[in-house]
Order: C-alpha cells, then sequence, then structure tokens
C-alpha cells in the first residue's frame, strides 16, 4: 500500500516532460541505437566469439592490446554492449508504454487526428430525402462491405457533427504496440536466459545410470558464490542407435571449362556407390530417467528431438567411439578411441582410426542392412625431417585382420557411446511465446488490410452527395478495388433509394 | 526391387537434364541483362519489353527446373547452396515480374534484378556440386524447409525493393530538372514507382524476422542453443536490423528521404552479406562457423 501511495504521488507529468525522458520515448534514438548495435553485431563477426586470447595471437591476430582492452573476443557479453542493448530497452519500454496512453487517449479524445478532408465526392443520383440516403449508406458500408461503425462515431461528431466514421480490420496501432510489446518481452526472455542458464556436456555408455553434475553454472548462482549442484535424477543409455544412408558419389567436374562441356553434352555426369558411400541418416539414443531406484520417463532422443525433463533439455550432440584391437597372438587387447591416435609396439608410426560404421544402411534401393561395423585405418609416420606422412592401411572389419609390418592386427569389438549436451534455459519458454506473439502480430499489420472511411453526405442543389477519405493500412489492402465495389453498390442501391426514379 | 545401377543411371540422366536445362536458364537471364542494359544505352523501350518478356519465360522455365529438382530429390530444394541460390534467382526475378506488372514501360530496375539472377545461377553451375544429397540429421526438422523457403523469399524481395531504390536515387535529380524522361518514369509517376520498394521490404520485413525465429527455434532443437552468435546468426541480425532501422526512419519526417534510402540499400548489402558473404568472411579470418555450407 506504501509503495502505490508512493508510486501515485510521484509527479509523473514532470519526469514525462523532461528532456531526457522525451528522448528516449523518441524514435530517433532507437535508429541511432540500432545503428550502435550493428557496429557490435559487425565487430563480433570479425573477431572470433569465445576464443581465446593466446589461439588468438598464435593465429597471427595483430590488434592483440585492443582485443583485450575491449574483450573483443566476448563482445556481447562485454559492458560496452550491454550498455546499449539496456539503452535500447529503456527506449522500447518508454515507447511502448507512451504508445499505450496515446492509444487509450485517442479513444477518450476520439476526435483526435480524424479531421475530415474528403478525398472523393460521388453523387446519390436520385431524389430522395437525405434521412434515407443515410440509413443505405450505412447499411452498404456495415452488411455489404464489411465494415464496422467507429465505436464513439456518435459524440465524435466531426466538425460539423454530420461525419461518419466506419472501420474495417484489425486496428493496426494496435498490432503495432502489440509486436513492440512483444519484443519487449524477448528482451525479458534474453535476461532470463542471461542470467540463469547454464550447459554441458555428459558422455553416457549403454547401461549405466549415470549422475549428471554440471561443471558451470549460471551467472546469477555464480555472483552469489554457489558451487554447481549435482541433478536430482540420473540418466541411463539403454541403446545408442547409428543409421547410414547410402551416399552415391557423383562424378562431376571442378573445373570450369569442363563443366560448360558438361551442358553442352560433351560428357554426363555419373553416379557411383563406392565402399565408403555412408552418409549419416541417424543417431539416436534411448534414455531413461531415473530418480531413486525408479525409472520415471523413457524416450528415444535424435538430433532435433531432445529431452526434457524438470527443466533440463538433453541433446543428442554427439557420439565417442572405442575399439580394442588384438596384436598377433596376444590376449591383452589395445583399447583406444577414435580421436586419438594408438602406437602398436613393433610397428612404426602411429595408428589413426576414421568414424566407425556400424549400426544400419539404408540402401537406395530402398532394402535395409546391418552393417558389419568396420574402420578405416591410417598409418602416421613421422620421417627424419620430423614431416608427417600418411599411409592408408586399408579397411578393418570386425574380427577381420590387416597385416601391417608382418603383425595381424585384428577388430575385436567397437564399443560407442552417446555424448549429450545439456542446457538449462528458462527465458527459452518466454522467448518462445514471445516471439510468436511478436510475429502473428507483425504479420496481420504487415500483410493484413485495415480502412478507415470518414464519410458524410451532403446536399448539394438538391442532390445528396456522398463525400469520403480512405486511410488503408497493410499489403493486402486494396483502396481501388474498394472504391469499385462502393461505386457498384452506390449503383445499385435498392430500397429506400431506387435508381430507377427519375431525377 | 528397383536395381541400383537402374536407379544411379536414371538419376544421372535426371540431373544431366537438370545441368542443361540450368544453363539455359542462367543463359537467358543473362540475355534479359543485356537486353535491359541496350535499353538503358539506347533509351528506347523495345529492348526492355523485350527483356521483360524473357524473363518471363526464364522464370517460367526455372519453375519448371525447380519442380525436376524437387522430383529428382524427392524432398523440397533447398538444402545445399545450389539449391538456394537457384531458389534465391526465381523468386527475385519472380517477385520483380509481380510487383512490375502494372508499370509501363519501366525497365531500369529490371537491370540489377536479372544480374542477380544470372549471377546466382552461374554461381551455383561452375562453383557447386550439383549432387542431390541426402537429409543430414541436423537438418531433418520440421523447421528447415520453412525457414529457408522464407528467409531466402524475404531475400528475394530485398533485391527487388534495392534495384527500385538504386533507380529512384539515380534519376530523380535529373527527372527534376527534365532529363531521363525516356525511361518511362516522370515526376509524376516517380513517388508511386518509389513507394514499391517500400511495400516490399515491409513485405520482407516479417518473413526475415520468421526466419530469424525459425532458425533460433531450430537451433534450440538441434544444438541445444538457440542463439550462438555464429557469424551467420549474426549477420542475419545485422540484415534485421538494418531493416528495422529503414522502417523506422520511414516514420521519421526528417529521415524518410536519403537516410531511408540508404538504409535500405545497406540492408540489401547486409542481406548479401548473410547469404554469400559470410562463407566468404569466415574463410577469409578463419572463424569457424556451424552453418558454413558444405563445398
Ligand atoms: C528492436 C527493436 C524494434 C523493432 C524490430 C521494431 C519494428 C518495427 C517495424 C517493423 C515497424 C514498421 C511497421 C509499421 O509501419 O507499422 C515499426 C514501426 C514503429 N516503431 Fe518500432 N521497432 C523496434 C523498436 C522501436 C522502438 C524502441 C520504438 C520507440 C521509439 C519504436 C517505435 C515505432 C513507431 C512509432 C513506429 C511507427 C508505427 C506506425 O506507423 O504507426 N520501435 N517498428
Amino acid at each position: 500500500m506504501i509503495i502505490l501511495t508512493k508510486i501515485k504521488s510521484i509527479n509523473w507529468q514532470a519526469i514525462r516532460e523532461n528532456k531526457l525522458y522525451r528522448r528516449f520515448a523518441s524514435l530517433k534514438t532507437s535508429v541511432i541505437l540500432l545503428g550502435i548495435l550493428i557496429g557490435f553485431y559487425i565487430v563480433g563477426t570479425i573477431f572470433p566469439q569465445g576464443g581465446q586470447i593466446d589461439d588468438y595471437i598464435k593465429a597471427g591476430g595483430r590488434f592483440t592490446p585492443f582485443v583485450i582492452f575491449f574483450n573483443l573476443l566476448n563482445i556481447f557479453t562485454a559492458p560496452g554492449f550491454l550498455l546499449i542493448a539496456l539503452l535500447l530497452f529503456i527506449n522500447l519500454f518508454i515507447c511502448t508504454v507512451e504508445r499505450f496512453l496515446l492509444l487509450l487517449n485517442q479513444r477518450a479524445n476520439r476526435a483526435d487526428g480524424l479531421e475530415f478532408i474528403p478525398a472523393y465526392t460521388f453523387p446519390l443520383d436520385i431524389n430522395r430525402q437525405l434521412e434515407d440516403a443515410h440509413g443505405s449508406i450505412k447499411e452498404i458500408f456495415i452488411k455489404d462491405l464489411g465494415f464496422k461503425a467507429y465505436p464513439y462515431h456518435e459524440e465524435t461528431a466531426l466538425i460539423d457533427g454530420s461525419a461518419r466514421i466506419v472501420e474495417k480490420g484489425w486496428s493496426y496501432k494496435w498490432l503495432t504496440w502489440g509486436y513492440h510489446l512483444a519484443i519487449l518481452f524477448c528482451f525479458f526472455g534474453f535476461l532470463l536466459t542471461y542470467l540463469f542458464s547454464f550447459e554441458d556436456e555428459i558422455i553416457l555408455y549403454p547401461g549405466e545410470a549415470a549422475a549428471i553434475k554440471p561443471a558451470t553454472i549460471s551467472r546469477w548462482n555464480k555472483s552469489w558464490g554457489h558451487q554447481p549442484q549435482e541433478l536430482d535424477f540420473k540418466l541411463q543409455l539403454d541403446e545408442f542407435i547409428t543409421e547410414y544412408n547410402q551416399f552415391p558419389v557423383l562424378d562431376y567436374p571442378n573445373d570450369k571449362l569442363s563443366r560448360l562441356a558438361m551442358a553442352m553434352g560433351w560428357n554426363e555426369p555419373k553416379y557411383f556407390v563406392k565402399n565408403e558411400s555412408y552418409f549419416p541418416k541417424d543417431w539416436k539414443s534411448r534414455l531413461k530417467v531415473i530418480e531413486g531406484n525408479k525409472t520415471v520417463l523413457e524416450k528415444t532422443i535424435e538430433v532435433n528431438d531432445p529431452l526434457y525433463y524438470h527443466g533440463t533439455t538433453f541433446y543428442q550432440a554427439a557420439y565417442k567411439q572405442n575399439l580394442k584391437i588384438q596384436v598377433d597372438d596376444n590376449p591383452i587387447l589395445l583399447e583406444t578411441d577414435t580421436d586419438n591416435e594408438l602406437m602398436i609396439p613393433g610397428i612404426e608410426g602411429m595408428f589413426r582410426f576414421g568414424t566407425i560404421k556400424t549400426g544400419t544402411l539404408f540402401k537406395k534401393d530402398g532394402s535395409q542392412e546391418k552393417i558389419k561395423s568396420f574402420v578405416d585405418a591410417t598409418l602416421v609416420k613421422k620421417d627424419s625431417a620430423g614431416k608427417t606422412e600418411t599411409e592408408k592401411i586399408g579397411k578393418l572389419e570386425q574380427d577381420g585382420s590387416l597385416i601391417v609390418d608382418n603383425k595381424k592386427i585384428i577388430l575385436k569389438e567397437v564399443k560407442e557411446a552417446s555424448i549429450l549436451s545439456y542446457r538449462s534455459d528458462p527465458g527459452v519458454p518466454i522467448l518462445w511465446w514471445a516471439g510468436v506473439m511478436a510475429l502473428l502480430a507483425m504479420s496481420l499489420r504487415v500483410f493484413g488490410a485495415w480502412y478507415r472511411i470518414i464519410y458524410r453526405i451532403e446536399e448539394r442543389e438538391d442532390t445528396p452527395y456522398l463525400s469520403f477519405t480512405i486511410k488503408t493500412k497493410g499489403l493486402m489492402a486494396d483502396e481501388e478495388k474498394l472504391i469499385r465495389r462502393l461505386k457498384h453498390l452506390l449503383e445499385n442501391m435498392t430500397e429506400p433509394i431506387d435508381l430507377d426514379t427519375p431525377v | 526391387m528397383p536395381n541400383l545401377e537402374a536407379i544411379l543411371s536414371r538419376d544421372a540422366y535426371l540431373l544431366s537434364v537438370e545441368i542443361k536445362l540450368f544453363w539455359f536458364v542462367a543463359l537467358l537471364y543473362g540475355t534479359c541483362l543485356i537486353l535491359h542494359l541496350i535499353h538503358l544505352i539506347t533509351r528506347k523501350p523495345g529492348p526492355g519489353r523485350l527483356g521483360t518478356n524473357m524473363l518471363w519465360g526464364a522464370v517460367i522455365m526455372h519453375a519448371g527446373l525447380i519442380l525436376l529438382r524437387t522430383f529428382e530429390g524427392q524432398r523440397a530444394p533447398f538444402q545445399t547452396l545450389y539449391e538456394s541460390l537457384s531458389w534465391f534467382a526465381w523468386s527475385a526475378s519472380a517477385t520483380y515480374l509481380y510487383v512490375g506488372r502494372k508499370w509501363k514501360d519501366i525497365y531500369l530496375s529490371g537491370i540489377l534484378v536479372s544480374a542477380l539472377s544470372m549471377g546466382a545461377c552461374l554461381y551455383a553451375l561452375l562453383a557447386r556440386s550439383p549432387a542431390v544429397e541426402p537429409l543430414s540429421p541436423p537438418l531433418q526438422s520440421y523447421w528447415f524447409e520453412w525457414h529457408v523457403v522464407l528467409a531466402f523469399l524475404s531475400y528475394a524481395v530485398f533485391v527487388v525493393s534495392c534495384s527500385i531504390e538504386i533507380v529512384y536515387l539515380m534519376i530523380k535529380p535529373s527527372l527534376k530538372k527534365g532529363f531521363n524522361t525516356e525511361y518511362g518514369l516522370h515526376i509524376n509517376n516517380l513517388e508511386i514507382f518509389h513507394k514499391q520498394s517500400f511495400r516490399l521490404a515491409l513485405f520482407g520485413f516479417p518473413l526475415l524476422t520468421f526466419g530469424i525465429f525459425s532458425g533460433a527455434a531450430w537451433a534450440n532443437d538441434a544444438w541445444g542453443r538457440y542463439w550462438g552468435w555464429d557469424p551467420k546468426e549474426t549477420w542475419s541480425l545485422i540484415t534485421w536490423t538494418m531493416f528495422a532501422m529503414y522502417l523506422h526512419s520511414m516514420s521519421i519526417p526528417k529521415w524518410k528521404e536519403l537516410p531511408a534510402s540508404v538504409f535500405n540499400i545497406l540492408g540489401f548489402i547486409c542481406m548479401l552479406m548473410t547469404f554469400i558473404g559470410v562463407n566468404w568472411l569466415a574463410r577469409l579470418l578463419g572463424i569457424p562457423s556451424l552453418h558454413l555450407y558444405a563445398m
């Protein structure tokens, strides 16, 4: 209550007349602020965002002192950028409030901005009383053309009291106001993201229920000195599934002349299937959410179809592949993953393995095939001068073997783990709804059609005339068509006005 | 079950037809450009009229080409840059013809439109692979087609808006002095002509907004983050902001003339950066981007 009285006692009028406030209520300010933001954005595309300064220096970056001083590698969290964004927010907020008051006010002072300067005048070519003409014209606007009488037209009673206002379509002013308001809500969404979101990654091996302990924490919690908290549920991967499409390779020249020759029909493009024509079709993880000892949710996720649970979303981000190799008859298997190189005693150089192909292959002819897991092996050697050379060894199939330096290398086992990224971001729902509202209102405003007609029926030399002016908004508004229809309707007016009556 | 060889040779045959047709369409756009340039130099309406008629032919044929590609890939043809360039060229020219259908003997803005359509086709043909690719997992989203189709439609609309703006800026001073009246524009119809450029930008803005919104919603599903300040995302935001500046300037009496026109043209340049320039900039500066089209 006290706060309310305090708010009421503030001299709002004085604030609204303040010069600085006026500046923030101005459209010019928005254009200038938007322009400054563009400057920040461009800088943000020139310097790699989120990069490390050491990498920048190593890559030959020349503006190091600048980059450090202005925090150019994280420009979108730098104070300068946040300040301009804040100013734009204030600008938009004030504009939205002012516009709201204006729109309300316009209802109170209905005549505001509605002066009547007729643009068209049609004779109502008939011998009738003015009173009758009023009724019929109103009927044409309301019934035939779908207009609504402007709610306050009786009082609006423009100028000499005889003009009438009719409108059709959604009020463009409220729509414009509506999407500005929605954009304002987007700013709240961004703020929530900025303050409260956090994210991390987790690697899940099939069969184990893993605790989820993020290494990061939201800015808000960090500023209060909190530590990251383990989530109150576990996640278990039941199965990781990979699927591939057979992807025929196109034999097509790269140089421009040969391409031109192809246009002339001197050569034809060809598709062919090679051994390695595998194109990723899908990665899926069959997941269980476990609370205590109970499974509370099961879902198979894939890219574009994440799992939501208790405010956290889990995404299929990537996968990790391990393989076990047997060398000759040695019972001790060597284990590695495809991201790392493997040294095999007795063989010079390091082994590098490509992506293991495993799972299902969807073939071009519509059939499916279980892939016999395989991996391409290469050997990386350094010569005496320190230069690296890579040598393709070949395709190593599950339980198959390759001979290198007289050693037999057997692929004994492949294992895949799913890498999920997860994120908690309370800004997303607000942004989703605000975005939809903004788009909806903007589309109705831009693509829709809104008309306002102010008209008057007046008598000149015993003939009633319809004079009117039209204002339209929206790309679908078609003034010419409306006038054609109106003319047509006026010409075919029946009771109480009868065109056949001789003048 | 059809055999693999038969499928592959059918696909190769369709592709060879497509490539020839595509070259022919590019050639048509090129001829339109030349005719428009002849119109510019000779100041006679004849070549302009012929160029416009030929552009109709190109657009109709190009529509057939896009349908053929849809049939080949059994999906909406908006996945690779090769495909997007084709859609961009078509939609820019189609928008131009639609907007200009009531203009009488005004052809100047066709220069930029036919040049860009030709350029986009040649770039696709000479520098991009025409292979029909399967959809990679991140692209398998219901956002994908709408995101691309509407964002590119907004680009096409901005091209036409910009070409009108440029013609307006170039010809206005001389028309005021009574020169250059042979191009079908005169002081009485100049403003009506120019108004189209605002209407087009207005039309494009919600489409671009949808493009950004759908992109963010999609990224949120695919990558777990609705916005990552990736160069492509940032440039789309720059374009959007520039057009917001343009539209707002049109409501500021003192700025609705030259400043607004400049913002409109800058918006077009930003759009080109978003579309093509990002690939180039990212490679030039070595900035990694999730959005880069595969070569
Ligand atoms: C993020 C920023 C903004 C965006 C994307 C945006 C978008 C737009 C668009 C697209 C229009 C043109 C549509 C039309 O003609 O109705 C518009 C008009 C307008 N905007 Fe904004 N706006 C933004 C911020 C602002 C701010 C901060 C103000 C306050 C000064 C403002 C005030 C206006 C006004 C007064 C109009 C003219 C409305 C009319 O014609 O009745 N906008 N805005």
